[in-house]
């Protein structure tokens, strides 16, 4: 892989006296992430979410659907650490649960949006003409609607579960990292080493995926790092909305929606799955910053 | 206006005209393909199902139907409700259409208030205090979904302060014909507008740092003008260009997060409405809210393209 040279602050040239030895874009970028502490706080963080969302698929204090394992409403005490819902059932567990829910539909929907920005966004950029065209103005519609109601619908019609929602969700924020690919495609085939690789007879498969994708990979992990969180924010949204995942199926959004109606009586219902959501996204966000920051040095904020 | 200009708002009435039409089409599909019907719930069968199916029009092939939906709503017709026998849907919407217009336009004017003058103050404030608090602030407005953010304030101002509050942000329940009064504005836009707002800070802090650096305004402070003088119109004209390119996200973002404010508020707007008719599948005011919706975004997001070119005459089409 071709090795760019990162552009360094002022700072960091005057304080490297030594030349140092060249690093490939990969190793630059992760000595920068290290430096960012927000960045690593908040991997170690969902790290640790992760672990917490293995484990829930094994264990959880009380199983996450039985009910009366504690008084009804009953907040934290040393028993039930999060207290209980409407059912009294066992807060801190459904919330294990619930991790896993957010994570797996943040990390599915970004592996599809990954998929099909990639052969979405090769396709426009390096073929030009109009299939450009077409997928632009494609692209340039799906922008023009509201994406969260559009998925709210496509649930509606194909039918609450995890794997619609998964799907719709797919379905409305794909055309991000299309656009971003297809500029990549647009700028990259211009570039040197890919008429290279033209003119030494490569197959078309063999210059998108060997010779453009690799070398535009920085902004797109970029991207799709962002795209999780706004999966998990949707599924959050549907569920609080009541018209995603259907229960007993803990997600953070619907049980933070049984929390408003109990608001009077047990705020704790909402709170807790609410502050889960919210640092979860904030962490997101930080290691996409920090990610940005690292990986895609010619994007400015 | 410019000949140019004409041509290119010809085109985007074209472009919005298309969408809209896509759009309707496929959610009018799409509901209709759905198992089971309006009346299901009712326990209407035999005979008196099929009178009402064919009273409504819904025994027709669906292409049929659509024609005559589509036909009637470039009229400005949107046919009748299901679940509320016969009502009209067109003067619901237009009505409810208005109360989502208040709220959205309060959210509005929060996000950009809000949002440009704290982008503004951060930057001129680099790095100190003043600087890292609304920055954090920032990310937490941008981190928190509005849906959380509108239960919390439920809980602290509906419930928590309810001697101090009285609980006068609530609308009533049932629409009784009056809009909200500045004070039940309040919380519900200040829900809905602080993660946009957010959004806005952090772009004019970025693009404000851009700018104050640059020789125009260095020339602009050596020629005496005074701070505001070079802040407010050397420095901010420029600065807002990029705020202004995320203005249509931000009215989409500011759109889809009415519904949920809608429904946590007890507004009775548009958003409450699109929920309603899809919990009670009353799929023709479902089609009709989308469409509606549709039609919102494309007129919004041609304002802003419009607006473009007021802020910045670089710009012609």
């Amino acid at each position: 892989m071709a090795v760019v040279a990162a552009p360094r602050s002022d700072q960091e040239f005057v304080s490297s006296t030594v030349v140092r030895e060249q690093a490939s874009l990969w190793r630059d970028g992760l000595r920068r992430l290290r430096r960012n502490r927000l960045a690593l706080i908040s991997a170690v963080y969902l790290i640790l979410l992760g672990l917490v969302a293995i484990v829930a698929l094994f264990w959880t204090p009380y199983p996450t659907s039985s009910i009366g394992v504690a008084d009804i409403y009953s907040g934290p005490t040393s028993a039930h650490l999060l207290g209980a819902d409407e059912l009294g059932r066992d807060l801190l567990s459904r919330l294990m649960a619930g991790a896993q829910i957010s994570l797996s539909v943040g990390l599915l929907s970004a592996a599809i949006v990954l998929g099909i920005g990639v052969v979405v966004g090769l396709t426009a950029g390096y073929f030009r003409g109009w299939v450009d065209s077409v997928i632009s103005t494609v692209i340039n519609i799906f922008y023009g609607i509201p994406a969260l109601l559009v998925a709210l619908l496509m649930v509606t019609v194909l039918g609450r579960s995890f794997t619609n929602v998964v799907i719709a969700i797919s379905a409305t924020v794909w055309m991000d990292v299309a656009r971003l690919v297809r500029g990549q495609a647009l700028s990259l085939r211009e570039r040197e080493f890919v008429e290279a690789a033209r003119a030494s007879g490569a197959r078309t498969g063999k210059i998108l995926f060997g010779h453009i994708l690799p070398n535009a990979l920085g902004p797109i992990i970029v991207a799709v790092t962002f795209v999780i969180p706004s999966a998990i924010l949707f599924e959050a949204f549907l569920s609080y909305l009541g018209v995603g995942i259907p229960p007993p199926t803990p997600t953070w959004g619907a049980i933070a929606s049984e929390g408003v109606q109990a608001l009077r009586l047990a705020p704790h219902i909402l709170l807790f799955p609410s502050i889960a959501l919210s640092v979860t996204l904030l962490a997101f966000n930080f290691l996409g910053d920090g990610l940005r920051d690292a990986f895609d040095p010619r994007q400015k904020r | 206006m410019t000949r140019g200009m004409r041509n290119y708002i010809g085109q985007r009435v074209l472009l919005i005209a298309f969408t809209v039409l896509i759009v309707s089409f496929v959610v009018f599909l799409g509901i209709h393909s759905l198992p089971g019907n309006t009346f299901v719930n009712e326990r209407v069968r035999g005979a008196g199902l099929a009178a009402l199916l064919h009273q409504y029009g819904l025994d027709r092939p669906v292409l049929v139907q659509y024609w005559d939906f589509i036909s009637h709503a470039v009229q400005g017709n949107f046919g009748v409700s299901i679940v509320n026998r016969g009502e009209a849907i067109t003067p619901i919407i237009l009505r409810e259409l208005s109360v989502s217009a208040e709220l959205g336009g309060a959210a509005l004017l929060i996000t950009i208030g809000m949002g440009i003058t704290f982008g503004v103050i951060a930057a001129l404030r680099q790095n100190t205090w003043v600087d890292y608090s609304l920055t954090t602030f920032a990310i937490i407005g941008y981190s928190v979904p509005s849906f959380v953010i509108a239960s919390v304030f439920v809980l602290v101002f509906g419930i928590w302060l309810f001697d101090v509050t009285g609980g006068t942000f609530y609308y009533p329940l049932s629409w009784d014909g009056t809009y909200g009064t500045l004070i039940e504005l309040t919380i519900p836009a200040v829900a809905l507008g602080l993660f946009t707002s957010s959004l806005v800070a952090r772009i004019t802090r970025a693009s404000m740092l851009d700018v104050i650096h640059q020789d125009y305004v260095r020339t602009a402070r050596a020629k005496g003008l005074k701070n505001r003088v070079v802040v407010v119109r050397h420095a901010l004209r420029n600065a807002l260009i990029p705020v202004t390119s995320v203005l249509g996200p931000l009215i989409i973002s500011i759109i889809t997060g009415s519904v949920v404010i809608e429904n946590i508020f007890g507004i009775p707007g548009l958003g409450k409405e699109f929920i309603q008719s899809i919990l009670s599948h009353d799929y023709n005011v479902t089609v009709a809210v989308f469409t509606m919706y549709a039609l919102l975004v494309g007129v919004a997001n041609l304002a802003v393209d419009l607006v473009y070119t007021v802020i910045d005459p670089r710009i012609r089409y």
